[in-house]
């Protein structure tokens, strides 16, 4: 026994004496491990200092002094915002010389994945000076880290001068924390070429109820056999367009789910399980497949937020066989329009943000501020929601593609006519439930039955 | 450390000195998994007790994240299916990379490398792209519906992803599909410590294909099949990757992971990572009782 | 004799069948690389043309020389680390196992089941007080020791001969000694095992390299390939180049070692 308490001690000091060497070796390879990351930068300074102020909390003051005017942006597509936020720090440039953005790019999912992980562990310090956020998720953001975003609401920027759909999706409890960055309006893309051999054209499916798009869809599929409408199984963009187009939520006022007895989403279950059952309506099951069904011309149109434009002309040959009008609208429900938003994203400044004045002021006389900028950006598909661009003379161009039709600006009057809706704090869970009961609806449940299911899987899952 | 051991040496005895290089040869290994694995997972357990949202979280009834979760009809659909996919895939999978193993284990054979190579490859190959293919070729005018159709077994095409167990199919082959490779790696490694003469001298004696297989294979490669059999236990118990990207978890929940879900809930919903954790705590308890079954039944040294 | 004979075409057919459907995919990316995205969506499965426009827009978007150093330097320093300290704990389990140390495995083992969505905060809690975001050592630490490896290295060490071991105590090796010289050389197949594994666990490893790297300069491949399907538009043709890029080294690695696989024990037992 005594031996054995004997090794045992023995280990204990071993360990003790490997900590020891452990503890050691870490630091060692840290210094190195900072050591090749500045090599890699190609000898960044700036990336040095940044590494060096990260390290040290208190080193804060000095960042801003150090970093001279330089923001940090994370955002996703190269081709689009990050586009976007690079020329507006051009813009800004003009005026402020020694003005930079640096601009990391980082996948939506990664962003709130990142922010998520940062905020519950308390260290904000990972953050960037501005973030570009996905519209839905605003609300469950801002009401979940409330310390992790700057109030906006008196910075100077004007809100007014923004579609107020849009700017709704980052007020929360009253304060702006948000600057409204590209337009999600909901367009209807129709090929006229197929609606021709229909006997219809395009001007038959503007201003139309849903009731009548399902009667011209039956004709079209019956004449030409390709579907009105596809969409992808499982998320729920038709329903929530449908639904925002008529202002209807799936939340109350209080914020508690209100699925049951939502007459406007009774409505809109019904409309799409009858697009569904006629056929007008095609189901695929990924994203890849949704575009692959127009790009291989296997649909006659879709319905989604304006974006959806740049991935319909990835298929230049069908130049001059397109054309956008305006969503149909639903039956028998208040308010109903033929307008709606699906996506979209707007900026925010994070509480890691170390020269917060020079951000508002930066957001302020750009995104907020510059027709100049929107101009510039319209190349690459970046529709404002800043409602004096729309009125510039290059959003009234017209664009080939789309049959020499100016859609610029008819999205940006789109925008403009959008309802609002309350998005709610649990958008996501609520959601998924939707398109859940969906599916099981498209299935063969009952409307009633799958409502009052996903009501109670959303309320327990807001506990 | 030598100053430590050396005044004791002489009156140690070899095998204490033996069992202290032992631990000695353990302790670096074990220490970072105590700090890496350990330190968070008791962090996590704590978490476990307290309920609310995002970073408001408050410690009140200990138990009420692990009451909620089986009255939460998503979560317990997740571990049906979760279930499912651990009762269906795992043996044909490990069976499947066994029998592959032991065929390319054959002396004789020609392009063993490339037939290696090519087995080896589903697991390599990036999640993106495969995601993409086994959902194009399940789609309703995808390769499988068009052969389908072409063989006169079906008349239209067949929405494979867009209904519950079918859905659940295409989960289990993409499963065995991506890691049969994978496990046939260690079977394969595992092979090589048996004498290539033991299976000669089974072949002089007479002995069929199968009787090697089941006489000689199984039983020396015991080792390594519990090793494979823990690891695909506790791989599909934290299935994530598979029900994310191929099916999101549809239709309706149908084809939802426990991880899946508890991902939802820490990072795509409102952050509830009070239940998360309880969750992965169930997950955890699972695991380690399938696990100690399975070394129970499989780890004694003959 | 002929039964013998049609065993073995048998054996050729059903591997051949097998490898096929394995490949496929490689080769649907492969073709995927050298097609312009509209056609991809449109299903190509012959070669294209678009290779060197994909390679062009690429590189103009994504620093693929940076992320591919980062991807190599992580998963190289992993792999040498994990293989070291993993397998002198699996040969110290097996070889002077007594109950104290089944007892400790076992307790280890505990520590891969934890879903690492449960343990990811608390570590990055961890890295962010001890300043070590953006760096190496926090991408590598938290996946140098993993039980699996340790147990593989445990589970392998049991076929490894006794006799060996009191053949090099008697020549005078000491018990470190046995294991440089003795049992590395001896468990090759083994060792080429683990290393594919390691290689390609650290290669693919996304979620944790994702949370714990904030500058583009530290990106790793899969984040790279991550970022190419964000966005509006994903241009399919640039994607799966980006995929194939991703894929390769693993299937190197794994060619350039799967001969070792096969050598059995060698030199040291004979």
């Amino acid at each position: 026994m005594k031996r054995k308490i004997l090794s045992a001690l023995l280990c204990v000091a071993m360990t003790a004496t490997m900590l020891a060497g452990c503890g050691n070796k870490a630091d060692d390879s840290t210094n190195d491990a900072n050591q090749e990351t500045t090599d890699d930068a190609a000898g960044d300074d700036a990336t040095a200092g940044d590494d060096a102020a990260e390290g040290d909390d208190a080193a804060a003051g000095d960042d801003a002094a150090a970093g001279g005017d330089k923001l940090t942006v994370w955002c996703w597509d190269p081709a689009f915002n990050i586009f976007s936020m690079e020329e507006a720090g051009k813009v800004y440039q003009a005026d402020h010389p020694d003005f930079n953005v640096e601009v990391t790019e980082t996948p939506w999912e990664d962003v709130q994945t990142k922010l998520t992980t940062a905020a519950t562990s308390g260290d904000l310090s990972t953050l960037p000076d501005i973030i570009l956020m996905q519209d839905n998720a605003f609300q469950k953001n801002v009401i979940s880290y409330p310390d992790a975003f700057i109030d906006l609401t008196d910075s100077g920027i004007d809100f007014a001068q923004f579609g107020e759909a849009k700017t709704a999706y980052s007020v929360v409890e009253g304060k702006n924390y948000g600057v409204p960055f590209d337009n999600g309006a909901v367009i209807a893309a129709y090929r006229t070429d197929i609606l021709e051999q229909a006997g219809m054209k395009i001007e038959d499916f503007t201003d139309i109820t849903w009731d009548e798009y399902l009667e011209k869809g039956k004709t079209v599929l019956e004449k030409t056999g390709k579907p009105l409408l596809s969409c992808q199984a499982g998320e729920s963009d038709v329903i929530m367009m449908m639904m925002q187009s008529c202002g209807a939520s799936l939340f109350d006022d209080e914020g508690n789910p209100a699925l049951v007895g939502n007459a406007a989403l009774k409505k809109v279950m019904e409309t799409y399980a009858a697009l569904k059952e006629a056929g007008v309506l095609v189901e695929v099951n990924d994203w890849d497949q949704y575009i692959s069904t127009m790009t291989t011309e296997t649909v006659a149109g879709t319905i989604n937020g304006c974006w959806i434009m740049a991935s319909i002309k990835t298929a230049e040959d069908q130049s001059g066989k397109w054309a956008i009008t305006n969503m149909p609208s639903l039956v028998g429900v208040d308010n109903a329009t033929n307008y709606s938003n699906n996506g979209g994203s707007s900026w925010a400044i994070t509480a890691n943000c170390q020269n917060v004045e020079l951000a508002k002021d930066f957001l302020k006389s750009t995104f907020a501020g510059s027709v100049e900028l929107y101009e510039n950006i319209i190349s690459c598909g970046a529709l404002a929601t800043y409602l004096p661009a729309g009125d510039s003379d290059v959003y009234a161009k017209g664009d080939d593609f789309f049959g020499g039709d100016a859609v610029s600006a008819k999205i940006v009057e789109f925008a403009g006519k959008t309802p609002s809706n309350n998005t709610g704090v649990f958008y996501y869970e609520a959601r998924d439930a939707v398109a859940s009961a969906m599916q099981n609806i498209v299935g063969g449940a009952s409307v009633d039955d799958e409502l009052q299911l996903a009501q109670e899987t959303i309320e327990s899952q807001m506990q | 450390m030598s100053q430590v051991k050396e005044p004791k040496k002489r009156k140690m005895s070899l095998e204490r000195r033996h069992n202290l290089t032992g631990w000695a040869f353990l302790t670096p290994a074990t220490l970072m998994i105590a700090v890496m694995s350990f330190w968070p997972m008791i962090q996590a357990f704590i978490l476990s007790l307290q309920t609310g949202k995002a970073n408001n979280l408050k410690f009140g009834d200990p138990l009420a994240n692990y009451v909620r979760m089986f009255r939460d009809n998503v979560f317990m659909a997740s571990l049906g299916n979760t279930f499912l996919y651990l009762i269906i895939q795992v043996p044909i999978m490990l069976i499947l990379a066994l029998i592959l193993a032991s065929m390319l284990n054959n002396k004789d054979l020609r392009c063993k490398g490339l037939f290696r190579t090519a087995i080896f490859l589903p697991c390599a190959t990036s999640l993106v792209s495969y995601a993409i293919i086994f959902r194009s070729l399940f789609g309703v005018d995808g390769f499988i519906n068009t052969v389908l159709i072409n063989l006169g077994i079906l008349n239209t095409g067949y929405n494979f992803l867009g209904h519950a167990t079918s859905a659940k199919i295409v989960i289990i082959i993409a499963l065995v599909w991506r890691w049969t490779g994978y496990n046939m790696v260690f079977y394969l490694s595992g092979l090589q410590n048996i004498e290539y003469s033991v299976y000669e001298a089974a072949k002089i004696d007479g002995a069929s294909p199968m009787q090697t297989f089941f006489k000689i294979t199984v039983p020396l490669l015991k080792p390594t099949i519990l090793l494979t059999a823990i690891m695909s236990t506790n791989g599909t118990l934290q299935l994530f990757d598979e029900s994310l990207n191929l099916t999101k978890g549809g239709p309706a929940n149908a084809t939802i992971t426990m991880s899946h879900y508890i991902y939802n809930m820490s990072f795509k919903y409102v952050p509830t990572f009070g239940y998360a954790a309880a969750m992965s705590f169930l997950i955890f308890i699972l695991v380690a009782i399938l696990a100690f079954v399975q070394m129970k039944v499989g780890d004694k040294r003959d | 004799m002929t039964k013998a004979k049609i065993m073995k075409v048998l054996m050729y057919i059903v591997l051949t069948i097998v490898s096929l459907i394995s490949v496929f995919p490689l080769y649907w990316m492969l073709i995927s690389a050298t097609n312009k995205s509209v056609d991809v969506s449109r299903g190509a499965l012959l070669p294209g043309t678009a290779l060197i426009d994909n390679w062009k827009s690429l590189l103009s978007q994504s620093p693929v020389g940076t992320a591919m150093i980062n991807s190599f330097k992580y998963a190289i320093i992993l792999t040498i680390l994990a293989l070291v300290i993993c397998s002198l704990a699996g040969y110290g389990f097996e070889i002077y196992h007594d109950k104290g140390k089944d007892a400790v495995m076992s307790i280890l083992l505990l520590g891969m089941m934890v879903p690492f969505v449960a343990t990811m905060i608390p570590l990055f809690r961890m890295f962010s007080s001890a300043k070590l975001l953006n760096t190496t050592i926090a991408v590598i630490m938290p996946t140098i020791s993993t039980p699996f490896l340790i147990m593989m290295f445990r589970q392998s060490a049991r076929s490894f001969p006794h006799d060996i071991i009191e053949a090099a105590r008697i020549d005078g090796l000491n018990e470190i000694q046995i294991f440089f010289r003795m049992f590395i050389p001896t468990m090759k197949s083994t060792y080429a095992a683990a290393m594919t594994i390691t290689f390609m666990n650290a290669w693919n490893n996304y979620l944790w390299p994702k949370v714990i790297l904030q500058k583009e300069e530290t990106f790793t491949m899969p984040m790279l390939v991550a970022n190419l399907t964000e966005g509006y538009v994903t241009d399919y043709g640039v994607l799966m180049l980006a995929v194939l890029l991703c894929s390769l080294p693993t299937v190197i690695i794994f060619f350039l070692l799967q001969k070792s696989f096969a050598e059995g024990i060698t030199g040291a037992v004979k």
